[in-house]
């Protein structure tokens, strides 16, 4: 009888090292703010050991990895963009082999990953992942698009592992109350976990970091 | 503490797990880790065993999570995954041009469904009411009847 349970170290456990990287989708409408939320966490990853790469999804350019690239946050080396030619969406749900085929190839080149970002622009609230691509993932939307975004709720919003709000900072200057956005949408999603930042500032980064590694890096396992 | 699993040992159903786990299980050192069937994809996840046992799964690539998958197996314990069965909600509509306006319908909210004769089975990820709103015009417009909410 085997008796099989794991094999890595504890050091090598507290940094989230087990033997692929975790996948983690980014997903939410153009212009909520998740290339500026991976510039917010990159560094802060980084400060606690944790080795990341990056997938971005553009319709037809390759203009988040270009940014990404150039930020100089991350070794240009470690994103690959890949161009949808399509509805965003197709490529991480319906047919997400062009994604699978890049993180893999990313987690060939850098088998010390602890984590793989896929970053996808929906174009619309309906954009979800296939559980074939990523392990877990986040749904970006913002308070300048309104504070009625979670009450519509797109399938993006209602079955993400985290619901992050971001620009937190914009929701007073445009009417939105945030308290009462982050409950409501706490409430549509029936209790499951809404997160507020504001990625230009840091606000909310570490808490999200947290989350994510209690939940896909296992950090206290 | 927090069991960590990395590999999927096997199958409820292989013979070289058959025997010690139906002595485990007589000895109530089975635990189990019920899995909604459309989370049975996911590579990681982090859940609790029946027994209360908080455990985190971290698979390869090429590994995926079934109902009787063996995580862990020794001679006082053994973790295996069950699969919570699926609810469908299960539907006919009145003639040929509604089924093809379901159908169309279905496929544009990306539902999982299947058919049986002239039944639709939709499966339900998430709250039912969800759907039942979406379906409201077509129900209360007599188009589609609701055989079963699955329940």
């Amino acid at each position: 009888m085997n008796v099989v349970n794991t094999s890595i170290d504890s050091i090598d456990r507290r940094l989230g090292k087990h033997k692929s990287a975790a996948r983690v989708g980014i997903g939410g409408p153009v212009g909520s703010g998740k290339t500026a939320l991976i510039e917010a966490l990159l560094p802060r990853l980084h400060a606690r050991g944790l080795e990341v790469t990056v997938v971005t999804n553009d319709l037809v350019t390759k203009e988040d990895a270009l940014r990404l690239q150039r930020s100089g946050l991350i070794d240009p080396e470690r994103v690959m963009a890949v161009e949808a030619g399509a509805c965003p969406h197709t490529v991480i749900r319906e047919d997400p082999s062009l994604n699978i085929a890049a993180a893999d190839t990313l987690a060939a080149r850098f088998p010390n990953a602890d984590l793989i970002f896929i970053e996808s622009g929906g174009d619309n609230l309906a954009s979800t992942f296939s559980l074939d691509l990523v392990d877990y993932w986040l749904f970006v939307i913002d308070t300048g698009g309104g504070d009625d975004i979670p009450r519509k709720k797109g399938p993006g919003i209602l079955r993400c592992d985290v619901l992050i709000i971001n620009k937190i900072d914009v929701g007073p200057v445009v009417g939105v109350d945030v308290e009462k956005m982050s409950k409501e949408a706490l409430e549509i999603r029936g209790g499951r976990p809404v997160m507020l930042t504001d990625a230009r500032r840091g606000f909310g980064i570490e808490a999200l970091i947290d989350r994510l590694e209690h939940d896909v890096l296992f950090a206290d396992a | 503490m927090v069991r960590m699993f990395e590999s999927v040992l096997g199958n409820v159903i292989d013979e070289r797990f058959s025997g010690k786990l139906h002595d485990l299980d007589h000895a109530d050192r089975v635990e189990y880790l019920t899995i909604k069937p459309d989370e049975v994809a996911r590579r990681r996840l982090r859940m609790k065993t029946d027994k209360g046992t908080e455990c985190a799964i971290a698979l390869s690539r090429n590994q995926q999570l079934t109902d009787g998958a063996v995580l862990y197996c020794d001679r006082d314990l053994a973790v295996v995954v069950r699969l919570s069965e699926r609810r469908w909600l299960s539907l006919i509509p009145s003639n040929k041009a509604t089924a093809i306006e379901l159908g169309y319908f279905c496929g544009n909210l990306h539902w999982k469904v299947r058919f049986d004769s002239d039944l639709i089975h939709i499966a339900v990820e998430g709250p039912v009411q969800t759907y039942l709103d979406r379906l409201a015009l077509m129900i209360g417009d007599g188009k589609v009847r609701l055989v079963s909410d699955g329940k």
